[in-house]
């Protein structure tokens, strides 16, 4: 079966309509989303009834989530406090907005959705919030995978789509125990599973270089994930974007794919929110 | 280079304490580490949390840390949001939530509350769980690649834990990872190898653990049990 995966759709309804129509004209039926429908973006109330009259499963994102409890994420949210600042606008303008029930929808989304051994989260199995970078510590990504119980997992919230592959994997310990105490073997190697993480990018607000939206097909019998760019009218959006009175950098870098917008680097950093 | 002592568990318990001190005057201890559970619901705590609070002249004084039963009494009276003892309610009914409070005197609670998550000495994590959570047990057993993550998250070569209560050392020595990416960019490949670090459990009440920051020399101590010349739980 093949199947798509999208994330970061960010109230960007120009570019929802193009990744659907692209999905449709593959012929692809099961689409899985990643969440954050709203957030820096015109058009929370059309995306969520969009997605939502499809009938597209889906997770919730950090921003969906602060939609419904309110802004609690840590400083590692936003690199500037200018961004920050700019974020919880676009975060009381998108509350504002919502509609009961498209907020209620958002209420109700799960933290996970499953698949036989696929595993769909939107920023780690641990947390909205958490970034799982392409070149996050090899082992701590591959245990993201693991205690998830998955063998692919996908994930979104970094904006840039990737595939992550990880094989050849052991660690070598050695144990000691108080003297005379029962246990494990003294030494021992663990021979560490074959499991991928998949990215699936940004839709409504990408972060790759480019201004095309992005996601990800995986064609299960084959085993093969590609990464799609999807051009759409990025001068609708942004004409939105200014006329509803949200920040102008917005606009400027959904333009110019202005890839270091709003991106955390830290892969190390645990959210403590 | 000063060396540590590292206890856990005492849950209340003030002879068990002074055992572990005793032992201690053996081994010319500098540095003294309360790794959290210094209360429990067995016992009325208040003659051990004094004590910690006001050693006697000539005793350390204890680097303290909140563990599992601190976040239970803590999360009951209020001090963590909107959270209750969820996990001590699951685990052992309405009951053990009940005997919790009554052991720990409300006097006792700012203190607790002012406690630290943990320490961060030289390039050691001093922890009651993990960087995960407090409740989290590790133990000689658990996923290498877990204990990994600890460490990872921590930034540190020795993680020093007590939830599990349970005395080992895991060392990490040796292994690696290929992992390869594809984006947008193109494909790149990197072997990382297992970095040296370690995981120690320090055990609980009268087994605890010296530690040579030093030397990196470890010894798992059990200090001899308590005479018990008089009771100090519930009347």
């Amino acid at each position: 079966m093949t199947h798509a995966v999208l994330s970061c759709l960010h109230a960007n309804l120009a570019a929802v309509e193009a990744v659907l129509d692209d999905i449709d004209r593959l012929g692809i039926a099961t689409i899985t989303c990643l969440g954050d429908l709203v957030g820096y973006g015109p058009q929370p109330n059309e995306v969520v009834a969009l997605v939502r009259s499809r009938g597209i499963p889906t997770c919730q994102g950090c921003w969906d989530e602060d939609i419904i409890e309110g802004l609690n994420a840590c400083e590692c949210s936003y690199p500037s406090q200018l961004a920050e600042r700019r974020g919880q606008l676009a975060h009381h303008w998108t509350a504002a907005q919502l509609s009961p029930e498209n907020r209620d929808f958002l209420a109700s989304l799960p933290m996970s959705l499953r698949r036989d051994r696929l595993v769909f989260v939107h920023g780690s199995p641990n947390s909205q919030h958490e970034y799982l970078l392409p070149d996050m510590e090899a082992f701590a990504a591959l245990e993201r995978v693991v205690s998830a119980g998955a063998d692919t997992l996908f994930c979104g919230h970094t904006h840039r789509p990737y595939v992550r592959e990880f094989r050849e994997g052991s660690i070598e310990l050695r144990l000691r125990r108080p003297d005379g105490e029962p246990g494990p073997e003294a030494e021992r190697r663990v021979d560490l599973p074959v499991r991928r993480i998949v990215n699936a990018g940004s839709v409504g607000e990408p972060r790759h270089g480019g201004t095309e939206a992005t996601y990800v097909i995986h064609d299960e019998d084959r085993d093969t994930v590609e990464i799609r760019q999807v051009p759409y009218d990025v001068e609708r959006t942004c004409r939105a974007i200014l006329t509803v009175g949200l920040p102008p950098p917005f606009a400027w870098r959904l333009r110019h794919g202005f890839e270091f917008a709003e991106r955390a680097d830290d892969a190390s950093h645990v959210c403590e929110r | 280079m000063a060396r540590w002592a590292l206890l856990s568990g005492l849950r209340g318990d003030l002879d068990v304490y002074e055992a572990v001190l005793a032992d201690l005057r053996r081994h010319r201890v500098e540095t003294l580490f309360l790794l959290g559970d210094l209360i429990g619901l067995e016992r009325d705590c208040r003659a051990l949390l004094e004590r910690l609070q006001h050693p006697r002249r000539g005793e350390l004084r204890p680097h303290c840390i909140y563990g599992w039963w601190e976040e239970q009494v803590l999360a009951e009276r209020g001090y963590r949001g909107e959270r209750r003892a969820e996990a001590l309610r699951r685990e052992s009914g309405e009951d053990a939530v009940q005997a919790l409070l009554r052991a720990v005197d409300p006097g006792f609670m700012d203190w607790l509350a002012a406690l630290r998550f943990g320490f961060v000495e030289l390039d050691c994590a001093l922890l009651h769980g993990s960087s995960a959570d407090v409740g989290d047990s590790l133990g000689s057993a658990t996923d290498p690649l877990a204990l990994l993550d600890r460490l990872t998250r921590m930034d540190v070569n020795r993680l020093f834990t007590a939830r599990s209560g349970e005395q080992f050392s895991v060392a990490l020595c040796g292994g690696g990872i290929t992992a390869r990416v594809r984006d947008l960019e193109g494909e790149r490949q990197l072997r990382q190898s297992v970095p040296s670090r370690q995981v120690i459990g320090v055990g609980r009440g009268l087994h605890y653990t010296l530690y040579d920051p030093g030397t990196d020399h470890l010894v798992f101590r059990t200090a001899p049990g308590p005479a018990r010349p008089h009771r100090r739980g519930f009347p």
